[in-house]
């Protein structure tokens, strides 16, 4: 992997980007775009989305996108390197998106000859080039999020009766953790399904409040519709982008790192790139945590937590056990896995744990869930059943935000948010609506804010 | 069958031969239609209690304690709805409750539940419920709550000797705020009940049982102060007897070994160790084929109305009756195809009748109110 990943550095630090007008790849907002026509663009107009993957781009369409100052780009499946590449590089595409898994070193070759376009890799989680200085960092692989169902469409429950839902958080948290890349998580939606707008909804959020770009892809039936202008799915589209908006237009909160006082030692190249595992299901706890990449744990990264979760206590080295020992010292509480767990590793094609290593971490889950109880560790939530949070705090403490996203088919009302540290002033922001000022007032533990209604998410941000 | 037949053969139907049946006591029973919780709730429970008789001669200068309904943990939804639009009192009818009970000059106002799986404060469990916490607060002076499924903020259990012979338990063993009230009001949702059929003021009750004693994860000796399960082990199944602080059961070999049996019965036993003096019963909005979302088959219904009693065996026959059944109805039959009639039970200890020929029905009648639960 870290081979991988310097190869795939070198390669990127010779790729100039053809058009220094564009927006920088960071920036990008992807759609997959379904359609051939230029009339298709007219869409775009008052969106946010600035970039497109097309699967056969004409030289047509890449001029009028660029006239939008949209950029191109043209997906290259691993079977279509040379007839593919040939047409997109024919019709002028900005840069490539290689999906799939390629052979080592083709991006190296393509990048090589052709150094004008910009290329971006959608690559299966566990080839993801970690700790890399690329601007983007995609996958294909992603769990479709919400709430789980089981064969007989009623909700699954856990032990403790909580809901589980089906998330990328954990996942995003941990690679996000890892450097700062943008990450670009290009899942599809299911297969021969008309999906309901709030799901789109869902998903966008559901990276969004992890600081990642779900890179929108619509079913075949809504694409249709939304082709011949039908009415309802035009309204669709439009509240899919305006919640693309809603996240773009807070670039700051994408630059804040996760908050509060636990923190979950990992390495992101293994149960990281898993979701369903130790992360999502704090998640689901909606305790506030903050993953550290296991090879970069230091008494630093450390500061400000209580707790500390050490999921594969076996992978540390001399060195890093020295750094817990020492924070156990400073009063910290530490959780260990159980002897003989090792955090699993990816294999390609699967991104969710397997049922023997879920029984497993089941028990790390019951220690975690008894370390913490029902403090606050930074931010408690209340009558959150059906969503996600997500607690970013910016460097200083002198400001904070906690997303949340309603998974439910039914807005949440009357959610409760008692927090730690002094911030006396609280603002609620919802796509759509005006920013609202919040009463805060004092609880047992510190704060605490009430939110009158959550439809798809919202976010509360805290000041001193 | 047209309603005014339903009403004539409910109320012709032969009484079940009990014990108290005649002699049973009544109170009257109030129904009022109220469509949705955004209509005037307030307006609406003050007349049904002012058609009782009006509350201040009940509650004022009195410590008042309202066991509502938050059955299951407040993560089990019915598809995502709020709780109190499926099986939970809405926290409208719970503040609104409140309120009245602080007009009429109630001293001290203590909502209590033993919650879910947990003996952690009755706040956390409201606010992960989604009600106003501090809307609920302020409703009234006062304003407290308890959790009571262990010894919450008490320093020890009230025992509740029940004066005779008693179904299941000679004793009952709870928390204390129970026995530290003058007045008990039970704050119920118009809902069926998979094992019980029918689930209003008197099962409702069945949660004043604490998790800590008569809990699956209960001490053998001492309660479990810290429970994370139900009661289905001691109470449903009789697969163990509870912690040894509560006697055990009076004939551990008797009788069958599930809900429809032996919780109907405890719940009989607990009318007469815990008085209900007022019973109050939301059915705005409900939920029909179950008590909650982990029944299979359990779907929303509205039917409409609020309903209030000073005997909870009458208000729950009137209840029964609002929601299409019969409420002298036997074992086998809707709604209590697997299980004793409840109201027949504790008819039979003598808490209150339930006959619908004896009961003063006030307000909008059962006719007028009738929502038919089966379909």
């Amino acid at each position: 992997m870290w081979m991988r990943a310097g190869r795939w550095v070198a390669a990127m630090s010779f790729v100039p980007f053809l058009c220094l007008a564009a927006p920088s790849p960071s920036s990008w907002v992807p759609v997959r775009w379904p359609y051939a026509d230029t009339r298709s663009l007219e869409l775009l107009a008052g969106t946010p989305i600035n970039c497109l993957l097309f699967q056969s781009p004409t030289p047509e369409l890449v001029a009028a996108a660029r006239a939008r100052g949209v950029v191109a780009l043209a997906v290259i499946a691993p079977d279509g390197v040379a007839g593919e590449l040939d047409r997109a590089l024919a019709a002028k595409v900005d840069g490539i998106v290689l999906e799939g898994e390629f052979p080592e070193g083709t991006m190296r070759r393509i990048a090589a000859k052709n150094e004008a376009i910009s290329i971006i890799e959608l690559t299966s989680r566990n080839r993801l080039p970690l700790g890399s200085t690329a601007p983007v960092l995609g996958t294909y692989q992603g769990v479709w999020p919400g709430i789980t169902v089981d064969e007989e469409g009623a909700r699954k429950s856990g032990p403790t009766s909580s809901v589980w839902i089906d998330t990328n958080t954990g996942f995003l948290r941990a690679v996000r953790a890892w450097g700062n890349a943008t990450v670009w998580i290009a899942n599809r939606p299911p297969a021969k399904t008309a999906v309901a707008t709030t799901r789109y909804l869902q998903v966008i959020a559901d990276a969004g409040i992890s600081g990642a770009r779900w890179v929108v892809a619509l079913d075949d039936d809504l694409a249709a519709r939304l082709a011949a202008r039908e009415e309802a799915a035009v309204g669709a589209w439009k509240r899919i982008a305006g919640l693309l908006a809603y996240f773009e237009n807070h670039p700051e909160w994408r630059a804040m790192p996760e908050g509060g006082q636990l923190a979950v030692v990992q390495d992101p190249e293994k149960g990281g790139l898993l979701s369903g595992g130790i992360l999502d299901m704090i998640a689901v706890k909606h305790t506030p945590v903050r993953p550290i990449p296991r090879q970069q744990l230091s008494a630093e990264m450390l500061a400000g937590a209580t707790m500390a979760v050490n999921v594969d206590a076996a992978a540390l080295t001399p060195e890093q056990k020295e750094i817990l020992r020492t924070f156990t010292r400073g009063g910290g509480t530490l959780l260990t896995g159980p002897p003989g767990w090792k955090d699993p590793t990816a294999a390609a094609g699967s991104i969710t744990l397997e049922k023997a290593e879920l029984e497993r971490l089941n028990d790390i889950w019951r220690d975690v869930n008894s370390m913490i109880g029902r403090r606050n560790m930074g931010v408690r939530l209340f009558n959150v059943s059906s969503m996600l949070s997500n607690y970013l705090a910016a460097p200083g403490g002198k400001a904070a935000i906690v997303h949340l996203v309603n998974y439910s088919d039914y807005p949440v009302e009357n959610v409760a948010m008692h927090y730690l540290g002094e911030f006396k002033h609280a603002t609620l922001i919802t796509p759509g609506e005006a920013d609202k000022t919040l009463e805060v007032y004092k609880t047992e533990e510190g704060w605490g804010v009430d939110v009158d209604r959550v439809g798809i998410c919202a976010t509360v941000k805290l000041e001193q | 069958m047209t309603r005014r037949e339903w009403i004539a053969m409910i109320s012709a139907a032969p009484s079940l031969q009990v014990l108290h049946g005649a002699e049973a006591p009544v109170a009257p029973v109030s129904i009022a239609k109220c469509a949705t919780y955004d209509e005037d709730v307030t307006g609406k429970l003050g007349a049904l209690f002012d058609q009782l008789g009006g509350l201040e001669k009940l509650v004022r200068n009195k410590t008042v304690t309202v066991k509502v309904n938050m059955t299951g943990a407040p993560g089990q939804r019915f598809q995502g709805m709020a709780l109190g639009l499926t099986h939970y009192t809405h926290p409208k009818v719970v503040g609104s409750t409140a309120y009245l009970l602080g007009r009429a000059g109630a001293k001290r106002i203590r909502f209590v539940e033993s919650a879910w799986a947990t003996a952690g404060p009755l706040e956390d469990v409201i606010l992960d419920s989604g009600w106003n916490l501090r809307a609920l607060q302020s409703a009234a002076p006062g304003v407290e709550f308890e959790n009571t499924n262990g010894l919450g903020k008490s320093k020890k259990y009230a025992r509740f000797k029940f004066p005779g012979t008693a179904y299941l338990y000679p004793e009952y063993v709870m928390n204390q705020a129970y026995e530290d009230t003058d007045v008990f009001v039970s704050l119920a949702k118009l809902k069926n009940h998979a094992d019980c059929g029918v689930t209003l003021s008197l099962k409702n009750c069945f949660g004043c049982v604490p998790a800590s004693i008569y809990g699956d994860d209960a001490g053998l000796d001492d309660p479990n102060e810290k429970p994370t399960k139900g009661r289905s082990d001691v109470v449903h199944f009789a697969k163990r007897q509870p912690a040894r602080i509560a006697p055990p059961e009076l004939h551990p070999n008797e009788g069958l070994k599930n809900a429809g049996y032996r919780v109907s019965r405890v719940v009989a036993d607990l009318s007469v160790v815990r008085p209900i003096h007022l019973a109050i019963i939301d059915g705005v909005e409900s939920t029909a084929g179950g008590e909650g979302p982990w029944i299979r088959g359990v779907r929303v219904v509205k039917p409409g109305v609020l309903i209030a009693g000073l005997n909870p065996v009458c208000t729950d026959a009137v209840s029964t009756a609002v929601m299409g059944y019969n409420p002298r109805a036997t074992r086998g039959t809707p709604p209590f195809r697997n299980a004793d009639n409840t109201l027949l039970l504790a008819e039979a200890h003598g808490t209150g009748a339930a006959d619908l020929k004896r009961i003063d029905v006030r307000g909008v009648s059962i006719e007028q109110a009738l929502y038919r639960y089966d379909v």
